[in-house]
């Protein structure tokens, strides 16, 4: 077989333009006769709102101040759930909430109009804590509960085999929200065509159903909006959710002129989404020989104000949850949880990179508990070709952990614990 | 309004800015040098580093008016009429480019450094290009790229 590619050192087709800084990002996007807008976020977690926009509307420049009123079609996006607002029309849900979208011929009046929206904000009870949010008695965030997904997986019996186990270790693990910060915030312009076609130019990186969620908060067809990715600069799953997309393509819809948005680094942080935080309690067993008999586990992602990828991340969590070892009896439930915190969605790995924190530390202190060294221990149970993962999947391609933790282990010059005294 | 001249990639301009102007917007806005990023402005990211008389500086720190007699180099003003720059080449060979919104920050850091110091230790190099945050490439490549520029520089030569 003659490969064109693999093998071959290739340069990236868009190196050239951004060595040069020609690449263009949203924000290097200037047109003529172009309008500025800017978002204007809830400072409070939950609320119920009333907006006056009359202030803002009198200061010299503002062409208009976008709320819920001014959505010609539905009011609401979302990857799974539509679950957010473009606007919020009468509650807020977490800090950041976009609120109205000002419109001006220059910055400092969109500046000095954001100042003078008068939002008269009615605190409601407000739930940070995962375990309290699920709660009964919890106030809810949507609907009438706030868990929304429960991954069940269940293989053998674990009971039983605990009962089996030599050694077993209990222990809880939390791992916090974080940040994806690629470094080009968000930016976009959006444009009328000729023919009525709204454009909008944003770096996202689901283009194809930014176009479907525009169309339906526009009340237009499909084929009426045209979504422009330019430059991405970074995104790491932070750029899935819609931030700006609908905001600039109502403004430009109804000035009739082309609007531009370029978030500061803090709106960023505000505007998408976050990696979820997980509570994990993990139970893991085995026999005198260090073989996993048994694991136990249950997850708790907070997804925050928003589902976003919740049940896609949690899932995988759930999926994830034994890591690349084979245990025969397996019980995990993964939950997903809204709170009043910032909503959380994809990053990368998706909920599998959370999980390693719990089993690898289990798998250290089930070694520690053995006596055994952990890379004599790790490699007794890791997948091999042929193995069966907990969902049942048969492993039947390459599967060399063997070789990398081998390799790992020679590289940061592990001695295995029995040629120490047994001290870690 | 203030008058000011200032000279940038070799070009000299003779400009009536604000007082508040920063000088990331002038180059942005007003003059079109838009390889010149905003990604933090508040000097953490180098995003928007440029060259002025020499040294680096985060063009979202500087105001305009401070910019006035200097000579600045942004990332347009770093290849010649045939070619691309030897670090630029360097980039592209190493793949040290992903998203490459640090990538012009990053090419003027290393550019700065060369200029004063043709052969840097990679601990040179990584200090050269500490105020410079790159999300993407884990600055390896990065590294990687700035020796090799400095080989091809000196082949050049
Ligand atoms: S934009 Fe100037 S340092 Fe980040
Ligand atoms: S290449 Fe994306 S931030 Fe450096």
């Amino acid at each position: 077989m003659r490969l064109n590619s693999i093998g071959k050192k290739i340069i990236r087709v868009d190196g050239l333009s951004k060595v040069k800084g020609k690449a263009l990002y949203p924000q290097d996007i200037y047109m003529e006769g172009m309008l500025y807008g800017k978002t204007l976020r809830s400072s409070r977690p939950h609320a119920y709102i009333n907006i006056d926009t009359s202030r803002a509307e009198k200061i010299d420049g503002v062409v208009k101040v976008f709320t819920y009123k001014d959505v010609p079609g539905k009011n609401c996006h979302g990857v799974l759930f539509k679950d957010h607002e473009v606007f919020c029309s009468e509650r807020v849900r977490r800090v950041g909430d976009p609120i109205a979208f000002v419109v001006a011929t220059n910055k400092k009046a969109v500046e000095e109009a954001i100042e003078v929206i008068d939002v008269n904000y009615e605190d409601i009870e407000a739930v940070f804590d995962p375990l309290e949010a699920m709660k009964e008695e919890s106030v809810k965030i949507h609907g009438n509960s706030n868990i929304i997904y429960h991954y069940k997986l269940r293989k053998g019996d674990v009971e039983e085999a605990f009962k089996r186990c030599h050694v077993i270790v209990e222990s809880e693990y939390k791992t916090p929200m974080v940040e994806h910060a690629f470094l080009q915030p968000e930016a976009g312009i959006a444009y009328t065509e000729d023919d009525g076609t709204i454009v909008v130019c944003a770096s996202t990186q689901y283009p194809h159903f930014d176009q479907i969620e525009v169309a339906e908060a526009l009340e237009v067809n499909k084929d009426k909006v045209k979504i422009i990715n330019p430059a991405v600069g970074g995104a790491f799953g932070g750029r899935e959710d819609i931030t700006l997309q609908i905001h600039l393509a109502i403004a430009a819809k109804v000035t009739g002129r082309p609007v531009k948005a370029v978030y500061s680094r803090e709106e960023s942080f505000l505007a998408h989404s976050k990696r979820h935080s997980m509570i994990m309690r993990y139970k893991t067993g085995c026999n005198k020989d260090g073989k996993l008999l048994a694991m136990e586990a249950e997850i708790i992602g907070d997804t925050g104000a928003y589902a976003s990828w919740a049940i896609n991340v949690l899932r995988k969590a759930g999926v994830h949850a034994t890591g690349p070892y084979e245990i025969p009896n397996v019980k995990v439930d993964s939950y997903a949880v809204y709170t009043n915190n910032p909503f959380a969605g994809a990053m990368r790995g998706f909920g599998a990179t959370q999980v390693p924190i719990a089993h690898e530390q289990q798998m250290d202190m089930l070694s520690e508990k053995l006596n055994m060294d952990p890379v004599t221990f790790r490699l007794k149970n890791i997948f091999k070709k042929g193995s069966k993962t907990a969902t049942g999947q048969v492993l039947e391609e390459s599967v060399p952990i063997d070789r990398c933790i081998k390799e790992v282990a020679d590289r940061i010059g592990i001695t295995p614990l029995s040629e120490r005294g047994g001290v870690v | 309004m203030k008058k000011i001249k200032l000279t940038v990639n070799k070009k000299e301009y003779m400009l009536e800015i604000k007082e508040d102007t920063r000088l990331i917007d002038l180059l942005r806005d007003v003059l079109g040098f838009t390889g010149v990023k905003e990604g933090c402005g508040e000097g953490e990211c180098g995003a928007c580093t440029v060259i002025m008389d020499g040294d680096i500086v985060n063009s979202c720190l500087v105001l305009a008016f401070q910019a006035d007699g200097k000579e600045i180099i942004t990332i347009e003003g770093v290849e010649s009429e045939e070619e691309i720059h030897p670090i630029q080449q360097a980039f592209l060979d190493v793949g040290a480019v992903q998203c490459g919104f640090c990538t012009p920050g990053m090419i003027l850091s290393a550019k700065a450094l060369l200029d004063k110091n043709p052969s840097p230790t990679r601990e040179e190099i990584r200090a050269a290009i500490s105020g410079n945050l790159c999300r993407c490439t884990g600055y390896n490549k990065i590294v990687d790229a700035i020796e090799r520029a400095a080989l091809y520089l000196k082949r050049g030569k």
